[in-house]
């Protein structure tokens, strides 16, 4: 499963990795980013924010925090998001991190997320990505685990919740 | 009391002449108060017949009421020289009202000093102020019943019509402040003044902006301005395609990215887009009811 995941980035990496050719695409892509971020800010969502790193408006820094009554309550998760000049029409990379102990993150801080990969729209935003990530968190698929183990833990909150802090890394 | 009101009235322009802007605040309220004294010691002179100096106001109004008419003074007053306005009959009160403008209110626009700009500046409030003065007191009071406050209020006024023409030529931006000044048909009325046709086609304009546009506002609510996935304003055709039976619009660029170069379906509803559809919604749209592009067209005309 793992594998797969890999897989899928790297070609996802392999449609990326062409350098910023196309001035009106990147045009476009930050036209749209930068709608997004005007959004996002004027929202004011709680448990979730993203801005741009640095100069670069490709690269994000989000957080979102742990939802009410789940084993991560309490607890703040960053990512950070990577846009292709693709962007909308493909989905960016999101990647935790800090450590998350959950069923469909890695021990690398991938995420197996299907609005990440084929099931994504160009009508998501960063907004809804992190929205969906934040729902993931309560709501882990352990059909598809990525991390056995924690899906092997899940029906053991107690337990689960211990595996959670101890490996817990304020970012 | 009296005379010192009449020193200050004599002073006051030298004073600022020299000591420049700065006085200004204190000389008008200088002016005021010159004024305010002139009065009470009108009234007093009125009532009580004899010279008294100040805390007898609460007298005055009652007073005025009981006895509005004007009583010749006596010439053992030992005030008329003092204020030889107050013991004067009517007619000569009108001719002291004036003398009083010219000594307070004008002195600074009338008289020929080499500092008349700066003059000009000064008496610029002071007018505005004794403008306002003799409006209210226009308001309340009538000709038929003149008394003795009225006869000054009424030279006041005289003397403002004349500061009015003066400082209407000279400071032709400070008649914004008072366009009630102003008759329409007034001769000496300033050229910059605004027109009251000018303004009234500004907001007249707007109003057919707004029911050009806004003819039926819910084709405007309904239809997004800007395309959701490149944030790009729609233009005229974006606007009346609909790609998708879900209402997900986007315009023609992201359709034929979609179509072409993507996964071919509705961001929307993740539904595969029916081209054979779309052409076809394409043509309804083109033929909805008259108000419906009309007020579309319209929208753009006045966005042009």
């Amino acid at each position: 499963m793992q594998d797969n995941i890999a897989g899928g980035g790297v070609a996802a990496g392999g449609k990326q990795h062409q350098p910023i050719s196309k001035g009106a695409d990147y045009q476009s892509v930050m036209k749209r980013l930068q709608s997004e971020l005007m959004a996002l800010m004027m929202r004011g969502d709680p448990g979730v924010s993203a801005f741009p790193e640095g100069d670069n408006i490709l690269c994000w820094k989000g957080t979102i925090t742990g939802g009410k009554d789940t084993v991560y309550e309490g607890m703040i998760y960053k990512l950070s998001l990577s846009f292709s000049t693709e962007y909308p029409f493909k989905p960016p990379k999101v990647k935790f991190e800090n450590t998350c102990f959950h069923p469909n993150v890695d021990l690398c801080g991938n995420i197996c997320l299907d609005i990440l990969q084929d099931k994504w729209s160009s009508a998501y935003d960063v907004r809804s990505i992190l929205l969906s990530i934040q729902s993931l968190l309560g709501e882990p698929n352990n059909d598809s685990p990525l991390n056995s183990q924690a899906a092997a833990l899940w029906a053991n909150q107690e337990e689960f919740k211990k595996m959670v802090e101890k490996l817990y890394k304020p970012a | 009391m009296g005379y010192d009101a009449m020193a200050n009235n004599a002073s006051v322009p030298a004073m600022s002449r020299d000591f420049g802007k700065k006085k200004k605040a204190n000389r008008s309220a200088k002016l005021k108060q010159c004024k305010l004294d002139a009065r009470r010691e009108q009234w007093l002179s009125q009532v009580k017949n004899k010279s008294c100096l100040d805390g007898s106001t609460e007298a005055s109004p009652t007073a005025t009421i009981s006895q509005p008419r004007m009583s010749l003074p006596r010439p053992d007053q030992g005030v008329l020289g003092i204020r030889p306005r107050n013991m004067n009959p009517q007619l000569e009160m009108e001719h002291d009202g004036l003398g009083l403008r010219d000594s307070g209110l004008d002195s600074p626009v009338q008289s020929p000093t080499p500092g008349r700009g700066e003059g000009d500046d000064k008496g610029g409030p002071d007018d505005w102020e004794a403008i306002a003065d003799a409006l209210s007191a226009a308001g309340n009071h009538t000709r038929i019943t003149p008394d003795a406050e009225k006869i000054t209020e009424d030279s006041m006024m005289n003397g403002v019509e004349d500061t009015r023409l003066v400082a209407g030529a000279t400071k032709p931006d400070a008649n914004q402040v008072t366009r009630r000044a102003w008759r329409p048909d007034d001769a000496a009325r300033p050229h910059c003044l605004p027109n009251l046709s000018k303004q009234r086609s500004f907001p007249v304009n707007i109003e057919r902006r707004f029911a050009a546009s806004g003819w039926d506002p819910r084709t405007i609510i309904s239809a997004p301005s800007s395309c959701p996935i490149c944030v790009e304003d729609f233009d005229l055709t974006d606007s009346s395609f609909l790609p998708c039976y879900c209402g997900f619009r986007i315009c023609l660029f992201c359709h034929k990215k979609i179509s072409e170069e993507g996964d071919g379906r509705c961001p929307g509803c993740r539904k595969k887009y029916d081209r054979v559809a779309c052409t076809e919604k394409i043509v309804i749209a083109a033929g909805l009811p008259l108000p419906f592009r009309f007020s579309r067209s319209c929208s753009m005309n006045a966005r042009t």
